[in-house]
């Protein structure tokens, strides 16, 4: 039961936003590993966006399944930086769309994807917020929060 | 690609979200019928799987063959992931990760469709 609890923010809700993530970082990298594999002179600024798109998945989804406090700040700052690279992304496609011959996951803000992309991370961001590990400090206290750093 | 196949996947895919999605609604976890269901749907994308190496083998092939595999990879790979998720998590949750995972199925098959149809048409 402790074991549940622990691992609160990757359960019930969150369970289905992993499973998202999940998806988007098999998504984006399978997309960028074939864009730069077969044709990255074409696009490198779109392609090498891909990838670190790609890698910026990964790792939140790694940050959202696991506890723990370092977790929780991985899973942050990776929510964020996805948040600042679909707008950013998003708003350059739009106003110079000459500079990327082909589509990212995040051009147009995610719009290839159902503005999924631009949706995700504020979904993570509020989900972070609302499972905050201080809210669980009862639980998480009675483990030595050295051994995890 | 066959067509009529991929419309087969499609609504079968979809009726299993619609039955996951109920089961998440009315709060029951992942339960063997659910499993049931996605060991069907497996099977139906292992069909698509093989009749589509069977097109790939005798050509013509798509322009971007390697992106189709990757599609025709990653569709085999989503029943037994969402199975594991389900088992995982023994809440309503569960069946909602299938029922999600259901609805990405059909836009895969559009998509592995378009990447097809690219070249044969």
């Amino acid at each position: 039961m402790s074991e549940t609890e622990k691992n609160s923010r990757a359960g019930g809700p969150g369970r289905l936003l992993v499973a998202v993530y999940a998806l988007f970082a098999v998504a984006a990298t399978g997309r960028s590993t074939v864009q730069i594999l077969t044709r990255f002179e074409e696009a490198p600024l779109a392609y090498a966006l891909s990838a670190l798109a790609a890698v910026v998945y990964i790792v939140a989804t790694v940050g959202l399944a696991r506890a723990g406090r370092t977790s929780y700040r991985v899973a942050v700052a990776c929510c964020s930086l996805e948040l600042v690279g679909v707008v950013a992304v998003g708003l350059f496609t739009l106003l110079v769309p000459q500079a990327f011959p082909d589509d990212t996951v995040w051009s147009l803000f995610g719009k290839g994807y159902g503005f999924v992309p631009l949706v995700l991370p504020v979904l993570g961001l509020l989900w972070l917020r609302r499972s905050h590990p201080r809210a669980a400090r009862s639980t998480e206290s009675a483990g030595s929060p050295a051994e995890r750093g | 690609m066959v067509d009529g196949w991929t419309t087969v996947v499609q609504m079968a895919s979809l009726a299993l979200a619609v039955w996951c999605g109920i089961s998440a609604f009315r709060n029951r976890p992942m339960l063997v019928p659910h499993l049931i269901g996605i060991a069907v749907l497996e099977v139906l994308l292992l069909v698509q799987l093989v009749l589509s190496i069977v097109l790939l083998v005798e050509g013509p092939r798509p322009p971007d063959t390697v992106t189709f595999v990757s599609y025709l990879v990653t569709l085999v790979l989503v029943p037994p992931a969402c199975a594991v998720w389900g088992l995982m998590e023994r809440s309503k949750w569960g069946p909602a990760v299938i029922a999600f995972a259901c609805l990405v199925i059909p836009v895969l098959m559009v998509r592995l469709e378009q990447l097809w149809n690219a070249s044969v048409v």
